[in-house]
């Protein structure tokens, strides 16, 4: 479904990822780990087209990687960023309304809203709420519901538990592996690697803008020495 | 990296405020050398051109030195230029002259004259007191709030000039101010200013005030008093700004509040980003570009013969050419001719580069 | 007591003409961080529209004033895509210097392609007539423009809370490239906001122009530096400080022109001035500013 060749990025002279080359297939839920300052951030941001990168973005089997970032969304890949992007000076329901902004069919939105009002009932509470005055993990929520608004067939979510209680934690990769179910493929930059490892099928491990390694979870999970020479746990 | 690291030794054998002066003389050369060309060679009304054109760029570098290094705008330095000049019209004036002009002065200043070098002095003095007495509160402000103030101080200025007709003529011109000063003083004073302001950059303070302006909560959390760096350029900045006045003044015997107001403010903010704010070489070489160009165009519009044809004068042209030019100049450069580096900087990377180049191919292996 | 009825609507009046102003100097700046100098040239340019439309024949005000808004709104969109998109991620001073290059090519363009001098437009005469209300006298011109512009900003306030294009908008001012995480295209939300400020000071230009009855090239200077400071005591980036500001400003204009002696005229300005330093001294940030954060701008 997605597949980035020797994809590289540049902040200035600083070279924050080098020549990495993933795959995802359909349906799948990818972990991407690697310690603070590895390049994650910066190669999904490759991939969904925020900051200029050098090298091949193959989606669908389209070469997107000239395309500006409206048009990858567009295509059905899109990215919920680091940290709390929800716009704050909106309320929850506006939040969603602009997540399904490229969408023509009004049934289909109202349904959607529904189906994650549902999901997230937290958030059919605050429906009317300035999306600022959420907290973090509410704020978590609505950028994963809002990026779902799209339709999205590619996911990419930059650390959803980030800042969250580690209650909360496994609470929201319970929501991930539900978006799964639903068919969406996923890309989940995690510094939460024991979870991340429980619920993906793969991850690709990065540090200092290099993937080092690629596997299946299961056996990630085992290679305690992998973990320790990377992540540092 | 290995480049400025050669740079850092081939200038290691100066000390650091040597390095400032040779690279600030190295700045102001093309000032001095275009200086003495248009003294020996040019005729009298391109020397007037050049005069004004090396006031503008005494006002440039004091708006650099304000600007450039806290990265607070300011769109009040014509009220400096006003004070600067009026002070010494006023001062300076021999009394029969202002018998005429302004008898009804107060302070008794109708009946006083100072030597035109004292004059000078008062007028810098009473600079320096209003711009420290408003860089009480200017100083703490930035952003579009600072914009404002500043251009708010202008405009008060520009006001009491108008109003206070007793003591500033209002907006009728102020003649007979003594005509002491030529261009060479202006291309001394102009050299003189862009090593200060490279002085004042490189310095402490100055480097203090460029961290402070990178980010704000950082500097402070290391002990550097933002405020008052920003006074002290800010005074330091307004005094040079007068001195451009108090030069204008000298020369042309004649004055009008008009001169110090928006046009002035517009025309010297749009040198000092063309050429790019935070170095004293962008204050310089903007100001020269501009000047330059705006010259040439002027000519243009006031109608020239082209092949025997006499084009008839293009109001607005000279206008259209100027905005063009920013726009244009600001496209391609967003951040001015000289980003970062000063000239002599850039001047020693080229050098450094250079060197080793030479060397491996002077002994081929 | 009539006295001050008429001065407080005068000074409505000319709040709410700041205000129209202030607010299309808003938009684009809580979108894209510029401070647009040349918006008076884009009212200038909705004026020349009307001076022209009158000269090929068009003399109806029906027809005129929505030539101007349409005017303004065309004219704001070709600065954005000519001149402002090169230098949309450049620091702030870029913006504002290249704004003023704008300001200065076209006030020139319009000595040099149409006159130097004022030229009338005599369209709106009839607006000058005076009604009465009861007892008071009113200007009609001072009514009408109350009640456009009370529309023009509920409708701009409607259009920022229900259609999409509005919410991001307003979503941008402070997630720019989030929104375009949305699929929304940034240029497109970028034109809007320009548009939208160039209609506002179409119908600025409109109101404007009724009142003078003449053009010239810098017809837009004054209003729009009046706006400048209107936002910013607002709180620059802020709708509602715009408009508040607008409003103080006018009431500031009219109370100065009341209250000061004749003789000291000149020092209006100088009041005005450093009452507005004073005001920004006491609140650098502006009245309404909720300065959070100012989101990411980069992209
Ligand atoms: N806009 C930028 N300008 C300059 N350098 C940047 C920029 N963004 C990231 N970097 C640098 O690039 C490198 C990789 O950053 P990136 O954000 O991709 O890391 P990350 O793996 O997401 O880290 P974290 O886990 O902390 O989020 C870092 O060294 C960072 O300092
Ligand atoms: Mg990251």
């Amino acid at each position: 479904m997605l597949s980035v060749n020797r994809l590289s990025v540049h902040y200035g002279p600083i070279r924050a990822l080098d020549a990495a080359s993933i795959r995802i297939g359909r349906g799948e839920f990818v972990a991407l780990l690697g310690p603070n300052g590895a390049g994650k951030t910066s190669l999904i941001s490759g991939i969904a087209g925020l900051v200029r990168a050098q090298g091949r973005v193959l989606f669908e089997d389209r070469e997107i990687g000239a395309l500006p970032t409206e048009d990858r969304v567009r295509r059905g890949l899109t990215m919920t960023p680091e940290g709390r992007h929800v716009f704050a000076n909106l309320t929850v329901a506006e939040n969603l309304r602009l997540g399904a902004a490229i969408r023509r069919d009004r049934e289909g939105v109202a349904q959607d809203i529904e189906k994650y009002l549902g999901l997230f009932p937290i958030l059919r509470e605050r429906n009317h709420q300035l999306a600022g005055t959420l907290s973090g993990g509410e704020q978590q929520m609505l950028a994963i519901a809002r990026s779902m608004m799209s339709r999205p067939r590619l996911l990419m979510l930059d650390e959803p538990s980030l800042g969250l209680a580690p209650r909360i934690v496994a609470q929201m990769f319970d929501y991930i592996s539900l978006l799964k179910e639903a068919g969406v493929t996923l890309l989940v930059v995690e510094q939460n690697v024991m979870q991340a490892l429980k619920h993906a099928d793969r991850a690709y491990v990065i540090s200092s803008g290099i993937i080092r390694h690629e596997g299946k979870a299961e056996e990630l999970r085992s290679d305690r020495r992998l973990i320790d020479m990377y992540l540092g746990n | 990296m290995s480049v400025t690291t050669q740079t850092r030794s081939a200038q290691k054998t100066l000390a650091p405020w040597m390095r400032s002066l040779v690279g600030g003389l190295v700045t102001a050369l093309p000032v001095i050398l275009i200086g003495i060309v248009i003294l020996l060679f040019a005729p009298a009304y391109l020397v007037r051109v050049a005069f004004a054109a090396y006031v503008n760029l005494l006002i440039v570098l004091g708006l650099q030195i304000f600007m450039g290094n806290s990265m607070v705008a300011n769109l009040g330095q014509g009220a400096f230029v006003g004070i600067g000049a009026y002070s010494v019209a006023i001062l300076a004036t021999p009394v029969a002259m202002k018998k005429l002009s302004i008898p009804d002065a107060p302070f008794g200043l109708a009946d006083i004259v100072l030597h035109p070098a004292l004059a000078a002095g008062a007028g810098l003095g009473i600079t320096g007191l209003i711009a420290a007495l408003t860089g009480l509160v200017i100083a703490r402000l930035s952003g579009e709030a600072a914009t404002i103030v500043t251009f708010s101080l202008m405009m008060v200025v520009h006001s009491i000039f108008i109003q206070w007709t007793d003591l500033f003529k209002g907006a009728q011109a102020f003649f007979g101010i003594p005509q002491v000063v030529g261009l060479a003083t202006a291309i001394g004073a102009a050299t003189l200013a862009t090593i200060i302001a490279r002085l004042f950059k490189d310095s402490a303070s100055g480097l203090h005030l460029r961290a402070s302006a990178e980010s704000l909560l950082a500097a402070r959390a290391f002990g550097v008093d933002v405020f008052r760096l920003r006074l002290l350029a800010w005074i330091l900045g307004a005094v040079i700004c007068a001195s451009g006045g108090i030069l204008y003044a000298f020369f042309m015997g004649t004055i009008n509040a008009r001169a110090f107001h928006f046009e002035l403010v517009m025309t010297t903010l749009a040198m000092l980003i063309l050429g790019g704010m935070r170095t004293v070489s962008g204050a310089v070489f903007g100001c020269i570009a501009l000047a330059l160009l705006l010259e040439a165009i002027r000519s243009v519009e006031s109608g020239i013969a082209v092949a025997g044809f006499q084009l008839p004068p293009l109001l607005g042209l000279s206008g259209l050419a100027m905005g063009a030019i920013i726009v244009l100049g600001m496209t391609f450069r967003p951040r001015g001719i000289f980003v970062r580096l000063e000239l002599d900087e850039l001047l020693w990377r080229l050098f450094a580069r250079r060197q080793p180049r030479a060397i491996t191919e002077g002994k081929p292996i | 007591m009539d006295y001050a009825i008429q001065q407080g609507l005068n000074a409505l009046a000319f709040g709410s003409e700041y205000a129209l102003i202030a607010l299309g100097l808003a938009l684009v700046y809580s979108i894209m961080n510029l401070m647009n100098f040349a918006h008076g040239e884009i009212i200038a340019c909705a004026g020349y529209s009307m001076y022209l439309a009158i000269l090929i024949g068009i003399g109806s005000p029906w027809l005129v004033a929505p030539i101007a808004i349409a005017a303004g709104a065309l004219v704001a969109v070709l600065f954005e895509r000519i001149a402002f998109r090169p230098v949309r991620h450049a620091p702030t001073t870029t913006g504002l210097l290249t704004a003023l290059g704008v300001s200065i090519v076209v006030q020139n363009l319009l000595t040099l392609l149409i006159s130097p001098r004022p030229r009338a437009v005599p369209v709106f005469s009839e607006l000058s007539r005076t009604i009465f209300i009861g007892p008071y006298a009113i200007s009609l011109l001072q009514l009408l423009e109350l009640a456009v512009v009370a529309l023009a900003i509920g409708g701009l306030v409607l259009f920022l809370k229900h259609s999409t294009l509005g919410l991001a908008i307003r979503a941008a001012t402070r997630e720019f490239s989030t929104v375009r995480l949305m699929g929304i295209r940034a240029n497109r939300v970028i034109a809007t906001a320009f548009a939208l400020s160039g209609l506002l000071a179409g119908i600025a230009a409109i109101f404007i122009i009724a009142r003078r009855g003449s053009i010239d090239p810098t017809f837009g200077f004054q209003p729009v530096i009046k706006a400048f400071i209107a936002c910013v005591i607002g709180g620059f980036g802020s709708l509602g400080g715009a408009v508040l500001g607008g409003m103080l400003l006018g009431f500031l204009d009219v109370a100065i022109i009341v209250l000061l002696p004749q003789e000291y005229g000149g020092l209006r300005d100088a009041i005005a001035y450093s009452i507005i330093a004073g005001l920004l001294v006491w609140r650098p940030e502006g009245l309404l500013t909720r300065r959070i954060e100012l989101g990411d701008k980069e992209i």
